[in-house]
Parts: structure tokens; sequence; C-alpha cells
């Protein structure tokens, strides 16, 4: 019997005004897994993503969690049930040290004052865990930090937090050749160490690299979720271009599902 | 006449052998859990800890903290600063030497770079003995050097440590064992063996693949090298020459190969497949690991003969993963080397041939990763074959070793 996802969202619909973006989406990330969400620019990842994430509201369909049905109205809800987004811009500040950054609004006290040697000790663990070796001292500001290694303190503070499920949204754009396979290899030690783990990205080719299965959205419908060993490069790019590819994927190619207009 | 079971003397030294090698790959452990793993009882473990701790290999200490109600039990450490093992490593780019203490901690590490041209055995072996010796000084007077080993890039006898052939180095019948022993003179012999093979040894004991009985380990230098781990145990062949995985065929019309074959898959694969595709032939500065992440960028950015070049060289990389999920049906197969590079920017087209190449039953279970000791996996294999002999017999070798140094 396979186990339950961590993350499932079933018959999901969200619509912005007189616009649907989202149409029945299914989706599911399991525990150890990375999970690649792709799709054409407009196709709804992101709009999936701020669902997932407590931003968005959805309009119908089911949340679930651990196999329980959840409501999630708000980033806080998401993170209390320990879903962790990493959006593109990351959001660190780069007036505060990597310690500061990682417990951003979540200090730990010891009475009245900050536990600063606590706190240090959980961040410089944390990376280490991560085998992250780029990182000189958990002190340094974060505006001295390079592209790659703060994609790395972003991820790191996602996990510090005993998250069970990781969105990253395009976690290797905007990187050079070395910080971006780096990165890969975090994103595969993360779900190697039991977190279920999302991968947004518009390279094809990290998401062979890490991946082991891919959701495809296509026109705001999830074309297809399938095992990455089970697909070529060729019929992601159709799935990605068109909803289907020879028997996966959408009934037929307008995105309908079968269903007529 | 049958031979008796074994003796209570053979027994007595296999448990001290099991546990200091459980010490030595997962560090301090408890009394309680090792009794736990390998099922033997507590005062069978209290005994063998006394012994290893009577001849100084571990010491055990009370945890710091338990959080838990009871007497605690007693931690087994090993002792890494007075026990280590010189690791050494002979690849085409490179020439390193570790002083590498029980419990595989790096203590003391030199490095050289290694020119391409040519291969002259007396300066390699004089250039390790000399890292060797200043390592050793370094060492305090206490210490014990109880093992030597040596990872090559090359076609290595078991026994003797005979390079027989290195395609890479242009080299047939190097007595590099020999020599390396004679050049050390510390009483002991200089254990040697592939590179790769040793790779895959470490990617299994210390690495990625530590949870894993079924692992392939492909590292790409100049060559491609491979070790295969069946069930556990490294495959070595008759000779010790098994795991050749750079040499398996994967295209009859293929190029060329150091080997004397053509279309090998380090003919298709290696650095110089790469360069060559990309139209970067082989130049004095730009070689290794940085002539790949040039092209790799250089694909970033556009360049469409650096991609197509990828492009092929993962998809016949794509072809040799393929053959080996077929036949060994591995639950993890591991990139070190410059080919952790290039299977993170053609991840696509090895997948695709896998996808294509493979049976669904074989490639079920499969997981593809990175190596996890990066480029020091062979070194850190080289240390662990060092370790073989001491973890077989820990008091005899440990005696031998004293009376040596």
């Amino acid at each position: 019997m396979p186990a339950t996802p961590v993350l499932e969202l079933r018959r999901l619909n969200k619509s912005f005004g007189p616009v649907q973006v989202l149409h029945d989406v299914s989706f599911s990330a399991e525990a150890g897994e990375v999970t690649a969400l792709v799709g054409d620019n407009g196709a709804g990842k992101s709009t999936l993503v701020k669902c997932i994430g407590g931003i968005h509201p959805i309009d119908s369909g089911d949340y679930l969690f651990e196999g329980a049905p959840v409501h999630v109205n708000s980033p806080r809800d998401a993170a209390g049930l320990g879903v962790e987004i990493v959006y593109q811009d990351l959001a660190l500040a780069d007036n505060l040290d990597i310690v500061q950054n990682m417990f951003l609004g979540r200090e730990r006290k010891r009475g009245l004052v900050l536990d600063e040697a606590t706190m240090e000790e959980m961040a410089a663990k944390t990376l280490t865990g991560l085998s992250v070796r780029t990182v000189h001292s958990v002190r340094q500001q974060v505006s001295s930090l390079s592209g790659g290694q703060r994609q790395t303190v972003a991820i790191a503070k996602a996990v510090l937090w005993n998250s069970k499920v990781v969105v990253l949204d395009e976690p290797t754009a905007a990187l050079g050749v070395a910080q971006t396979q780096q990165v890969l290899e975090l994103v595969r030690r993360l779900a190697d160490k039991g977190l279920a783990v999302v991968l947004i990205s518009h390279n094809l080719n990290d998401v062979f690299a890490v991946s082991d299965r891919i959701a495809a959205l296509y026109l705001g419908r999830m074309a297809a979720q399938v095992r990455t060993s089970d697909v070529t490069h060729a019929q992601v790019v159709e799935l990605i271009t068109s909803g289907r590819s020879g028997e996966l994927g959408l009934a037929n190619g307008d995105g309908l599902n079968g269903v007529k207009a | 006449m049958m031979r008796a079971g074994p003796s209570q003397e053979e027994i007595r030294r296999h448990n001290l052998g099991t546990l200091l090698r459980y010490i030595h790959l997962h560090g301090p452990t408890s009394r309680t859990v090792l009794a736990d793993r390998l099922g033997l009882n507590r005062s069978t473990i209290m005994a063998l800890t006394a012994e290893l701790t009577g001849a100084g290999l571990v010491r055990e200490k009370l945890p710091s903290e338990t959080g838990r109600a009871g007497r605690p039990s007693l931690v087994v450490r090993p002792e890494s600063t007075r026990f280590y093992v010189l690791a050494f490593d002979v690849g085409v780019d490179r020439l390193a030497a570790a002083r590498v203490g029980l419990g595989g901690v790096i203590l003391d590490r030199r490095e050289a770079v290694r020119e391409r041209n040519g291969f002259d055995l007396d300066e390699v072996v004089a250039t390790l003995a000399g890292f060797a010796r200043q390592m050793l000084r370094k060492a305090d007077a206490d210490t014990v050097c109880v093992g030597a080993g040596a990872a090559f890039c090359g076609v290595v006898r078991r026994g003797d440590g005979l390079v027989r052939f290195g395609p890479n180095i242009g080299q047939t019948e190097v007595p590099f064992g020999a020599a390396l022993t004679r050049e050390l003179d510390l009483g002991m012999t200089v254990s040697v063996a592939n590179d790769a093979n040793l790779g895959a040894l470490a990617e299994h004991q210390r690495g990625i693949g530590t949870r894993c009985q079924d692992l392939i380990y492909l590292h790409g230098d100049v060559g491609i090298g491979g070790g295969i781990i069946v069930g556990g145990r490294l495959l070595g062949g008759e000779g010790g020459y098994g795991g050749e995985v750079g040499h398996m065929v994967v295209n009859p019309r293929g190029r060329a190969c150091g080997c004397g074959s053509a279309g090998c898959l380090e003919a298709e694969v290696g650095e110089r497949a790469l360069l060559s595709a990309a139209g970067r032939e082989m130049s004095e500065d730009l070689i290794g690991r940085d002539a790949i992440r040039a092209i790799v960028d250089a694909a970033e950015r556009g360049d469409v003969l650096a991609r197509d070049a990828l492009h092929r060289v993962g998809d016949w990389l794509g072809f040799g993963v393929s053959n080996l999920v077929n036949i060994f049906n591995p639950e993890m197969v591991i990139f070190g080397g410059i080919l952790r590079e290039i299977y993170l920017s053609s991840a696509a087209q090895v997948r695709s041939r896998l996808k294509t190449n493979t049976m669904a039953a074989a490639r079920e279970g499969l997981r593809l990763r990175t190596s996890d000791l990066g480029d020091d996996a062979t070194l850190v294999g080289a240390a662990e074959l060092a370790f073989t002999e001491v973890l077989t017999n820990p008091l005899e070798v440990l005696t031998r070793a004293v009376a040596a140094g």
C-alpha cells in the first residue's frame, strides 16, 4: 500500500474574478521525494504555490495534510502545519546576519533576553546537517553573501522549523553553474532527509537531475503527475506545451480534459 | 579431515574486529547499542571493550547527558588521534596524501598538482613519500601508524599493487605498490587498489550510499572508472580488475579509446570527448573540472555547440548507466569526480535514456545521486583500505605496528 502523501490537494479550483486560474487541480507531495512542478508561464504554478502557502484561499477542493483535511487560510496556518515556502525573492533581511535571519520573527528567548547562544548553535547545526560547507560563519551579514549562499540560508531557514513540506520557487534561477549545482544537491539532500520537497523550475535539466516525480500544469489544469523515471525529456516538454504526450496528459489537447466547451 | 568449527580464539578475534569496525564507521556508540547492533550480550561487549581499551584503541566515557532515567551506558569512542593510517591518491591531475585517524578523521593532508606529460614512477613515489614524512614528523610521539593504502588511476593487481595498465598516464606494468612500500620503509606493505573501486567503497561506508547494499560508483577523471558494490561487497573479479565500466563499449563505431578499443564509455563521455564535441580541444591551461565547468557555463549562456556537446555526452552516459542498471539492478548510482558536473548538467539526457533503455522493474527503486565525499572519495577509500587489516585483527596488527614504529 502506498504511503499517505504528506500534502495532497484534490480538485482544487481558484478564480480571480471572472478568470479561472486553477481548474480541478490535484497534486500531491510525498515525504522523501522531490516533486517537480513544471508548466509554461501562466500555467498556474505560482497560484498553486500560493494556495499551498495559504496566501490565496481556495474556492473549492480539498487540502489534505498527512491524510487529514485541513483549512489553510493564511501563511501562518501553513507554517503551523509545517509547510514552508521559499520564494524567488528569498525575503532575507540584508542588514541582519544569518542567525538573525533564520530566526526572524520567531526568536528564542531565555527569560526576557534573546537566547543568542542557542540560536547560533541551532543555525550552525542546521547548516552542518545539510552539509553546507560554503558558509564560513553564521554571524556573517546576509548582504555579504553570494546568490547561492543566500539561497542556501533561505532553504536552511525553512528546514530549521522541523517543517515537513518545503516548496522552492525557482531556487536556481539567477545562479552561476557551480552554485546551481550546489543548490541542486541541497534540494536532493532535503528530500533524502525525509522532507517532502516541491521544486518549481523552468529548467527541465534541473528537474531531471533531482526529482522523483513531475507534475505538469497546462493552462490551469494538471496535465499529468508522473514518476520521473517513467518519462523522457521530450514527453515532459510535450506535457508542458500541449498538455499531453501520447497516452499521458489531458484527454484532448485543449486542456479541457474531455469536457466539451 | 574435516575442520572443526572456529576456535574460541578465532571467535574472539572476529568479535574484536567487528566491534572496532563498528566504532570506526559509526563513531562513539554506547555499550547498549553495540550489544544490540552486534547481536552480542552485554558481558561479551564489556569484555571486548575492556580488551580494546587495554590496547588503547578505544576509550570509554560516561555520556554527557542521556535525558533518561537509570544508570547511563558507557559510550565507546575510537582513539582517533592516536591510531592512524596513511592514505595516498594518484590521480591523473593530482597527487594527494593524508593521515587519517581511527574513525575516519582526516588529521592532516598534503596535495600537489600532477602534470599530464608522462609518468615518472620514481618522482611520484618520492613526492608521496615526502608528504608522508612531513606528516609523520608533525604527528605526536605516542601515535601509531597501523596501515597504509593507496588509490591509483589504473588497473591494479590485487595482492601486490602492480599497476597493470594506466591508459590515461600511458603506462603498463608499473610496480607502484612495491616502490611506495620500499620508499616509505615503515615496516608495512602499502595496499593499492583502483581509485574508482576505492571511491565506491568510500561512498558505501562513509558517503551517500551508507544504507545501500547494491550501488555503483562512477568516477570521472580524464577516464571513467567504476566500482560496483553487490550485496555490500566490492566486486573484484578474478584478479581484482573488475568494475572497469569505463571500458564498456557503448558505441561500436565510436571514438578510439586509450585502451585500444573504440566507443568505450570513457571514449564517449570522458573529458576528451566532451572537450572535442564542444570544439575545445585540450588546452594547457583549461583542463579537468575547470574545463568542464566552462562548457556547462557556455551552454547556460546559449552556446549551442557547448549545449549540443553536453547533450551528446549525457546521452552516451545514459546508455552506459542503462546497461549497468539492467545488469546489476543497483539501488543507487553515484556520480563522482567530473561526472558530478556532467550528470547535473545533462540529467535530462541521462534519465531519458534510462527510461527508454532499461527494464521498468530494474530501474524501479533506482536513485541517481552525486558523490557526498566529492574529491575526497578516492582518498577516503584508500584510508579505508589501509584500515582493513587492523579492523580484521586489531590486537595482532597493533602489536606489530608498535614494534615497527
